[in-house]
């Protein structure tokens, strides 16, 4: 009795958080759900989708007790077994992700409330009227002003606290439940991610509501080192966007350069087109060693944390700007302006400033006082040479290198005058800088590479947050029915094993026709390519969200966009209420959604929480083969596995057989393998024969072309019937199917998981 | 005995339980043969790596052949040995064929039986050695071995850290003798 009375008082504390008598839809059964809520929903993922650990290390040292030995069948002292410990350190790297994305999310709504006020209005422009589907469906609020989103993401704070206390030694012992809270977690964090960016477009008035965003120049070059250069590294734009407003109002911005690493860079970007980005993660250590940056303003996330060391190596003043890092540095944040632009440029003192016009009037007058006494050059083929003399191929530096390859080799080659090695080993650097750490003879290798960089520079197209209603409404049945034969979002980190996948991805899968969205670093390094006719592909194809465009979405936290896409598709297209209503909108997702995440070089905890919430929501991820290291993934057995779906409409339950999606978390250790993977992982239980016709058409054709000929051996378990065969492959396929005596078997009409595990939502629920 | 550093230092051991280094040939070959169903897990650095002009993959088929054992190519390997005219027995990338080798219900690639040592070869050694780690916790009821020239402490059979290839390509000819000398 008391418990339902506790249950009762909690529900209407969220109904009247989230003003649930504002009927603009009904309130679903999770409106703000708490770690239980959605367990059932995890648990039946989990049943198709098994955890698949792969530990990096045999113990657990977590508590006093430890180090405690997991191998075999043995426990911990707290009785935590392996699979659970790699489960705990799961949810603990999502936690982190969360966090990240949460707390700059919360940063800089502070900042804007701060400015304009809690009751500043979100308009996301004519064509958005869903602006937040993620809001919308886990919150259940339709957020109208920045005061909104604090609800939002306060509600998000509440649930990382529970879910990190889960984590302390002696809670949780069951690793399915542990998934259950990472994936809790994943979901969280594209909502913490969504505030963020809304919050940005809002308040930073970046491009909304349209596509055809400016094209910005990319690359090391397209930096005029002529001028004094300012370099932002991380991805908070509070402080860059102030930057620019004081250079603007001085009248300096024709006199000062603007460029930005990684996300801050893209963020930058969208809020002037003038700002260049330098390009993704990987090639920050590079573009700090070159000397070119006279000021270095970081703020949170991907930034080195050497990062004072490398600046004064390099001449460079170093301001941080946010509390998250600051590196010990003294905080000037009170300290009078001129003193400290006195002290960087006499003392070469860097310093912590956490006011942003403060920092903004220090870098300003800094980069202007020190650029000329600096020397910008790019090293010649000939200093190169006679920097690598020096190398006695020891072979140090191969083996510290996270991505294995023999950079030594190549520093032997440019001794003798011969740089085509580097030139190809450069594409392979993931930018750590660990070669030069462990080299004996302390040859400066990133200094050297300078003569294998390119001297190009490309074009990237600005983040153009929110996917258009108007675009959804175009797309949405030819996404669900398979005409459009999917939605390839190739997102994340720089960790690639060989960079210029990323473009040929791109390239391949918009020729085809999918709609291909990008994001993050990777959405720089897409445009690092040119075709024959010298065009990027974002120059080569149209960005809208449509069949054969590429859409660049924006920051790491505008994935979210990505996502609440697919959320979209249900409530818009499919007429779906989404409010609090989350379990039917990954239900949809997953069943009827052709899409796919491909997180080519993970690297960080991030990318963990984020693909974790696509999980969640129905999306299967492909990684590259870093993040095995993640520990965990989700697969099934193919052939084994539980296919079975409610045929909403008969209100049957049909065994299907057919593993769509075949995975939900995969890593591939080839971009070739991965080439064939996307295809399948977009096929769907809901295709129509014609849709399937051609999802199966782009599987066989890139199996044949990567795979060297022949068919995929499964293709007979996405042959519903022969109208699914594509007409090119009618006779082989056939052939190959009267050979292994496959059978015909009906598509199901309204393909859902509800209705098949325990679980308050009825199946008339998702029956649009 | 103090511990063997893997080549490649993102594969340190962190725990305790590490691989046996086997630096004979003939040991190998005896454990190879003393393996009711092994199988050849093949990766795509075969087709990258060579020894004096050798491509690795044509190593690998040749110890397939050898002792009869059957083969499964990852990533793109298969497009590779089509031009040589060979049909792998299975075809799983290396995080299926393990997914299901630790299931000890699973039947193995011949349908016969899960397998009981499992060979490595070719994999880039990050992910091997994570695969090998998965095998190690959760498939006690089988053995791994590899064939790359670096160590791999999560194996349970790993040749050592071969300074020169000289001796990789002499320990992999003298393998390939041992089995077919069914040793």
């Amino acid at each position: 009795m008391a418990e339902k009375k506790e249950i009762t008082r909690k529900l209407e504390e969220i109904h009247e958080k989230i003003r649930a008598e504002i009927p603009w839809e009904p309130v679903g059964p999770t409106p703000m759900p708490e770690i239980p809520d959605l367990r059932q929903w995890d648990m039946r993922l989990l049943k198709t989708y098994a955890p698949f650990y792969a530990p990096f290390c045999d113990l657990c040292c977590f508590c006093t007790y430890g180090k405690c030995d997991l191998t075999e069948t043995r426990r911990g002292a707290c009785g935590i077994d392996i699979a659970t410990q790699q489960a705990r350190f799961v949810l603990l790297a999502c936690l982190m992700g969360c966090s990240a994305h949460t707390a700059h999310a919360g940063h800089i709504l502070e900042f804007l409330i701060e400015r304009y006020g809690p009751d500043k209005k979100i308009d996301l422009g004519g064509s958005i009227n869903i602006e937040a589907p993620h809001i919308r469906t886990v919150v259940g609020l339709k957020p109208e002003t920045l005061g909104d989103l604090v609800i939002a993401i306060e509600y998000v704070f509440k649930e990382i606290t529970h879910l990190l206390d889960s984590t302390a030694m002696g809670q949780e012992g069951s690793c399915l439940d542990y998934e259950s809270k990472a994936l809790h977690a994943g979901m969280l964090d594209h909502v913490g991610m969504e505030v963020a960016d809304i919050a940005q477009i809002v308040g930073f008035n970046y491009p909304t509501s349209v596509a055809d965003t400016p094209l910005i120049d990319l690359g090391w070059a397209a930096v005029d080192k002529s001028k004094p250069v300012i370099l932002f590294v991380g991805h908070n734009p509070a402080t860059s966007t102030v930057v620019i407003d004081y250079l603007r109002e001085n009248n300096l911005y024709d006199q000062v350069e603007v460029c930005g690493v990684c996300c801050t860079a893209l963020e930058t970007s969208r809020y002037s087109a003038k700002a260049k980005v330098v390009g993704p993660f990987s090639r920050q250590l590079f573009f700090i060693r070159s000397g070119i940056a006279d000021v270095i303003m970081t703020d949170e996330q991907c930034i080195r944390t050497d990062m004072p060391v490398e600046a004064s190596k390099a001449g460079s003043a170093l301001i941080a700007t946010l509390d998250k890092a600051m590196y010990g540095l003294e905080d000037a944040t009170e300290m009078d302006t001129e003193e400290i632009v006195k002290q960087m440029v006499e003392d070469k003192k860097h310093f912590a400033i956490l006011d942003p016009r403060k920092a903004a009037e220090v870098a300003a007058k800094v980069a202007m006082e020190i650029a000329p006494q600096r020397r910008k050059e790019w090293l010649s083929e000939g200093e190169a040479k006679e920097l690598a003399s020096k190398c006695n191929v020891c072979g140090m530096c191969e083996q510290v290198c996270p991505n294995l390859f023999n950079i030594g080799a190549g520093i032997a080659e440019v001794a003798k005058g011969k740089f085509d090695l580097l030139r190809e080993q450069f594409n392979l650097c993931v930018g750590c800088g660990k070669c030069e750490a462990e080299c004996p003879r302390k040859i400066p290798i990133f200094k050297i590479m300078q003569v294998a960089a390119s001297k190009e520079s490309w074009k990237v197209r600005a983040g153009r947050g929110s996917i258009m209603d108007t675009e959804i409404r175009t797309v949405g049945a030819p996404i669900t029915l398979g005409t459009i034969p999917g939605v390839v979002a190739i997102v994340g980190c720089s960790n690639f094993p060989d960079i210029r996948d990323i473009a040929e991805m791109v390239d391949e899968f918009a020729k085809r026709k999918y709609i291909v969205v990008v994001s993050g670093c990777s959405a720089m390094v897409a445009g690092m390519w040119k075709d024959a006719d010298g065009k990027t592909v974002y120059e080569k194809y149209p960005p809208a969200f449509d069949m054969g465009g590429v859409v660049n979405v924006g920051s790491c936290v505008a994935n979210a966009h990505i996502t609440g896409a697919a959320i979209k598709i249900a409530n818009i297209f499919a007429a779906l209420p989404l409010r609090g209503n989350y379990e039917v909108m990954a239900d949809y997702v997953l069943n009827r959604v052709g899409a796919v995440g491909v997180a080519w070089g993970a690297y960080s905890q991030k990318a963990a929480s984020i693909a974790t919430g696509c999980n969640r929501l129905g999306i299967p991820v492909i990684l590259g083969p870093h993040s095995s290291k993640y520990r965990r993934l989700y697969l099934s057995r193919k052939e084994e596995d539980d296919w079975r779906v409610m045929d909403a409409r008969k209100k049957e339950i049909v065994d299907t057989g057919e593993p769509s999606p075949e995975h939900l978390a995969y890593v591939c250790e080839t971009k070739e393998k991965a080439m064939v993977m996307i295809p399948k992982l977009c096929i769907r239980k809901n295709d129509t024969p014609q849709g399937r016709a051609i999802k199966l058409n782009h599987y066989i054709s890139l199996h044949k072309k990567y795979m060297g000929g022949g068919l995929p051996e499964d293709i007979y378990l996405f042959v519903r019937r022969d109208p699914d065969i594509p007409l090119v492959y009618k006779k082989e396929v056939r052939a190959y199917l009267q050979e292994i005596g496959w059978k015909p078997k009906e598509p199901v009409g309204l393909p859902t998981l509800i209705g098949t595990y325990p679980s308050k939502v009825p199946v008339d629920a998702v029956i649009h | 005995m103090s511990a063997v550093i893997p080549y490649h230092r993102v594969n340190v051991l962190t725990g305790i339980k590490s691989a046996r280094l086997i630096e004979d040939a003939q040991e190998y070959a005896s454990l190879v043969q003393k393996a009711r169903r092994p199988l050849l897990v093949l990766g795509p650095l075969l087709l990258k790596w060579s020894l004096d002009g050798k491509l690795l993959i044509e190593y690998a088929l040749e110890i397939a052949k050898a002792a009869n054992i059957p083969t499964c190519a990852t990533a793109h390997v298969r497009a590779k040995m089509a031009e040589l005219g060979v049909k792998p027995d299975s075809f799983y990338d290396v995080v299926e064929i393990i997914n299901a080798l630790k299931d000890p219900n699973w039947r193995g690639v011949k349908k016969e039986g899960n397998h009981d040592l499992v060979l490595f070869f070719g994999i880039r050694s990050d992910l091997g050695e994570q695969g090998l780690s998965v095998l190690k916790h959760f498939a006690p009821h089988l053995k791994t071995m590899t064939l790359c020239k670096f160590y791999y402490p999560h194996a349970n059979y790993s040749l050592p850290n071969f300074r020169k290839d000289e001796q990789w390509k002499a320990f992999l000819e003298s393998l390939i003798d041992n089995l077919k000398k069914g040793v």
